[in-house]
């Protein structure tokens, strides 16, 4: 959302969590959901995924910097959600104004060292907390970047994904791709994107291979039984969402004192893709975006924005004359306390040659909206990082910022390489002789 | 222990392509403790000496004010500090420790006061002025004790007449960082701008003493100024990030001094410029940074302002820089910044104002004091107002529009130029 009046409110965040944490270097007892030591920066996220539920997922998205990518799932993802604790308590986001960050990042401008002030030591930029910037790099094909841009005081878009076990040239690759945009004219947008994006991932992993889900089966079967299938996992995957930002925004208004009730209740976009094969099926609520972007032939934007310009521009008005007008970026749909629903609009597409597929906030879309533009941009940053989706995702981000960063920018790619093997339309490969 | 805060002061919203960033920050000191006494940052010693101008014009009424003036000063300084009093001509002479004594200082007890108070009243004036000699003489006396802390006092009534001018730009330059100095003329036929050089120079001050009979009351109150500085020597150090420039770094209260050409270099980003002793007080720097513009939304750190004592940061202010296409944030001027940007002009164009109507340059002069007169009036500096009065007719206050007065006092133009340096603290609303 590009409300331009976003707000600095206090850091109210969830803290509630199952067990204390203590660092394993000076031994002090961190904050719930801390990622880093407040009193020696060591990081607090485990480097290896949590052998002890047997889950390929951490409690937190987003990697340390320098560890290892997530490996992926690799069995009964269904009890990732139990393990995990509440989304909205794996944040730690310092307030931007106390200067106070947790970790010791290098800083994101020039590399330089971080001071003790919040400042970078060489060039003055301030510190990025984890919240302000993260990374997420699950598998080889895989990656996205999340960033506050520049004009904004806080990221209140978020992101999350996740991938199978399987690589992303077999026909069993699987991934999930969630990007949700905090409504910035909502206080504490940010906890609730978080949430939310985190709770569909999880959900629509318990969807894919190996997987349990809460309801109904993993997705199997031909195309379009997968389709359906898929779409009902992402009608799962966004009323989970839901729940979570209506519980972040519960555990705002408790934690809030009487006299400061929160006026507006947070609330977030929703758009995700799941790939599975050579499918692909994206859902949405509001305006971020799933574009299918193939190396030949023509970009497809998968997803349609629920929002005043896409009414306007269905009405006949040119796209670009929609997308400039002052409410352009009015959405008619969101998740949270007060939307009136939470199941997400679906589309699917088949990947008939290789390609980029593309989950994006607005704070992308908004300097390259047609989907040949956005094709054009991907191929040109494919070409500069040698296909390499973390590099490109961060140059996506870059992009952006240098047009004027004027919103939150989430990007997260997948590389798909057609098989033309699909597991449904054959039989269940056997597993590999020994 | 003393306590440093450091207070920032600034506008720091930038227009887009907006680069010059500027702040005011006030570094205060507390509990500094004496110089050398319980609580004190220093070693424990600290060291003083009198320098007193025995010239043959000092014959008179001003020789005998100032040997008053040397035995109260000698009154005030406590037991236990290293002290030495200078009598200066065309050469400088040792009168205490007497000129055969083996030590060059000798630390401060009763016995010792009352040889010093003898020695000063045998001092005779004679011989030309040359304050070079003086000034190298401290700095040898000084440089055989140990003090942390060393300052003096010079006193002259005259010109310094007995020696080039480079030779005392040179001598300066030399004991620079050795001592603190603060200079003060008597009478009306010493020269401001040479006191003003070694004052600006030592990190002290320069004031005009108009009647012999002040000058044992100004010792005296100097002498208890240093002896109240329990801060031996701190340095304000400007960090500024790559690839921005320090355009300026300027005390602004109570006297402004550029302190821009004396950065010496901590490292590539980081310059320090010495501030010498601190006593209980609070002073006021201008720093101006330029910066490259950053796109509209982007916030940068400017400068870290910090005070070192003894190599460690005791205080740190930071100036930001923030980007904004909202007129209404950056259009607006940090009433501190004009305040002493005001005052900081008003002193040189009071100095310029005089040095013009010194050398016969009467439409300059006129131009530069009625500017002054408008300056002193916008940041209220009633002071400077009243000395100004004495020199030109003022036409109108707010225009700047003045004709020189006629027969002014050779003292006034002298008070008004000795003083021009002192400011006016920002009236808080």
């Amino acid at each position: 959302m590009s409300d331009p009046t976003s707000k600095e409110t206090g850091s109210e965040m969830s803290t509630d969590t199952a067990a204390v944490v203590t660092c394993p270097e000076c031994g002090e007892v961190a904050a719930p959901g801390a990622r880093f030591c407040e009193g020696c920066g060591t990081s607090l996220t485990p480097p290896a995924p949590d052998a002890g539920n047997g889950s390929g997922v951490t409690a937190d998205g987003a990697p340390a910097p320098g560890g290892p990518p997530h490996p992926g799932l690799t069995a009964r993802p269904g009890e990732v959600q139990e393990a995990a604790p509440p989304p909205s308590a794996t944040v730690l986001d310092p307030d931007p104004d106390s200067g106070v960050v947790p970790a010791a990042r290098p800083c994101a401008a020039c590399g330089g060292r971080v001071a003790a002030d919040g400042y970078c030591e060489a060039c003055g930029t301030p510190a990025q907390s984890e919240r302000d910037h993260f990374e997420e790099h699950p598998a080889s094909w895989v990656a996205g970047v999340c960033d506050r841009g520049i004009r904004h005081a806080r990221n209140e878009d978020a992101m999350a994904l996740a991938t199978g076990p399987a690589p992303g040239t077999s026909p069993d690759r699987f991934a999930a791709l969630v990007v949700c945009d905090g409504v910035s004219s909502a206080p504490d947008s940010d906890v609730a994107s978080l949430a939310a994006s985190r709770a569909a991932r999880d959900v629509l992993a318990t969807y894919g291979p190996g997987g349990t889900p809460a309801s109904g089966a993993p997705v199997t079967g031909g195309t379009s039984a997968r389709i359906a299938g898929w779409t009902d996992a992402l009608v799962a995957s966004s009323r989970a969402a839901s729940a979570a930002v209506v519980e972040a925004a519960a555990s705002i208004a408790a934690g809030r004192s009487p006299e400061d009730p929160v006026r507006e209740p947070p609330s977030c976009t929703f758009a995700t893709a799941v790939v599975d094969g050579d499918l692909v099926v994206a859902g949405w609520i509001g305006d971020s975006r799933v574009y299918w972007l193939p190396d030949s032939g023509e970009a497809e934007q998968l997803s349609v924005d629920d929002s005043w310009a896409q009414e306007m521009i269905a009405a006949g008005i040119p796209r670009e004359q929609a997308e400039n007008a002052p409410q352009a970026h009015a959405i008619t749909r969101w998740l949270g306390p007060d939307a009136p629903d939470a199941d997400a609009h679906c589309a699917a597409t088949v990947a008939r040659g290789p390609g980029w597929l593309l989950v994006c906030s607005d704070g992308l879309w908004n300097y390259c909206s047609p989907a040949g533009d956005v094709l054009d941009l991907v191929h040109r940053v494919q070409e500069e990082h040698a296909g390499e989706p973390l590099a490109m995702s961060g140059a996506l981000v870059r992009w952006a910022n240098e047009q004027g960063g004027r919103d939150n920018i989430t990007a997260a790619l997948a590389r798909l390489v057609p098989t033309g093997r699909d597991r449904g339309s054959a039989a269940q490969p056997a597993p590999a002789a020994p | 222990m003393a306590d440093f805060t450091a207070e920032v002061f600034q506008n720091e919203f930038l227009s887009d392509g907006a680069t010059d960033v500027h702040a005011i920050v006030t570094v205060t000191c507390s509990g500094a403790g004496t110089a050398g006494g319980v609580g004190s940052t220093s070693d424990g010693s600290t060291a003083e000496i009198i320098i007193v101008d025995t010239s043959g014009s000092m014959q008179g009424r001003n020789m005998e004010s100032a040997k008053h003036a040397a035995a109260v000063a000698v009154d005030q300084i406590a037991d236990g500090t290293w002290f030495a009093v200078v009598g200066g001509s065309h050469v400088a002479e040792r009168i205490f420790p007497y000129p055969n004594a083996r030590v060059s200082m000798v630390a401060m007890e009763p016995g010792a006061r009352e040889e010093a108070k003898r020695a000063i009243a045998r001092m005779a004036p004679g011989g030309g002025t040359a304050i070079s000699t003086w000034l190298r003489m401290a700095d040898e006396l000084f440089s055989t004790v140990p003090a942390a802390q060393k300052h003096a006092i010079l006193l002259t009534d005259g010109k310094n007449e007995s020696e080039a001018s480079v030779n005392l730009d040179r001598v300066i330059q030399q004991v620079t960082g050795h001592f603190q100095c603060d200079a003060r003329g008597v009478g009306d036929r010493w020269v401001v701008e040479e006191l003003r050089k070694i004052s600006t120079a030592l990190l002290g001050t320069v004031d005009l003493i108009a009647q012999p009979e002040d000058i044992a009351d100004d010792f005296a109150a100097l002498v208890q100024k240093a002896m109240s500085r329990g801060v031996a020597a701190a340095e304000l150090r400007v960090w500024a990030p790559q690839g921005a420039q320090v355009l300026f770094v300027r005390q602004v209260a109570p006297t402004v001094e550029d302190l821009t050409a004396r950065r010496s270099e901590l490292n590539a980003l980081t310059g320090a410029y010495p501030t010498g002793a601190w006593g209980d007080e609070s002073r006021d720097y201008h720093v101006a940074v330029r910066v490259a513009s950053r796109p509209v939304g982007s916030e940068q750190l400017a400068a870290r302002v910090q005070l070192a004592v003894g190599g460690e940061v005791v205080s740190s202010g930071l100036v930001k820089a923030k980007w904004s296409d909202d007129d209404a944030l950056t259009t607006r001027i940090s009433p501190e910044v004009a305040h002493y940007t005001g005052q900081a002009e008003l002193a040189s164009v009071i100095q310029e104002g005089l040095a013009a109507k010194a050398a016969g340059d009467e439409a300059t002069a006129t131009v530069k004091l009625g500017r002054a007169v408008q300056l002193a009036a916008e940041t209220g500096n009633d002071e400077a107002t009243s000395r100004l009065r004495k020199i030109v007719e003022v036409e109108n206050e707010e225009q700047g529009t003045v004709r020189l007065k006629r027969n002014t006092a050779k003292l006034d133009e002298m008070a008004l130029d000795t003083a021009s340096t002192k400011t006016t603290r920002v009236r808080k609303s």
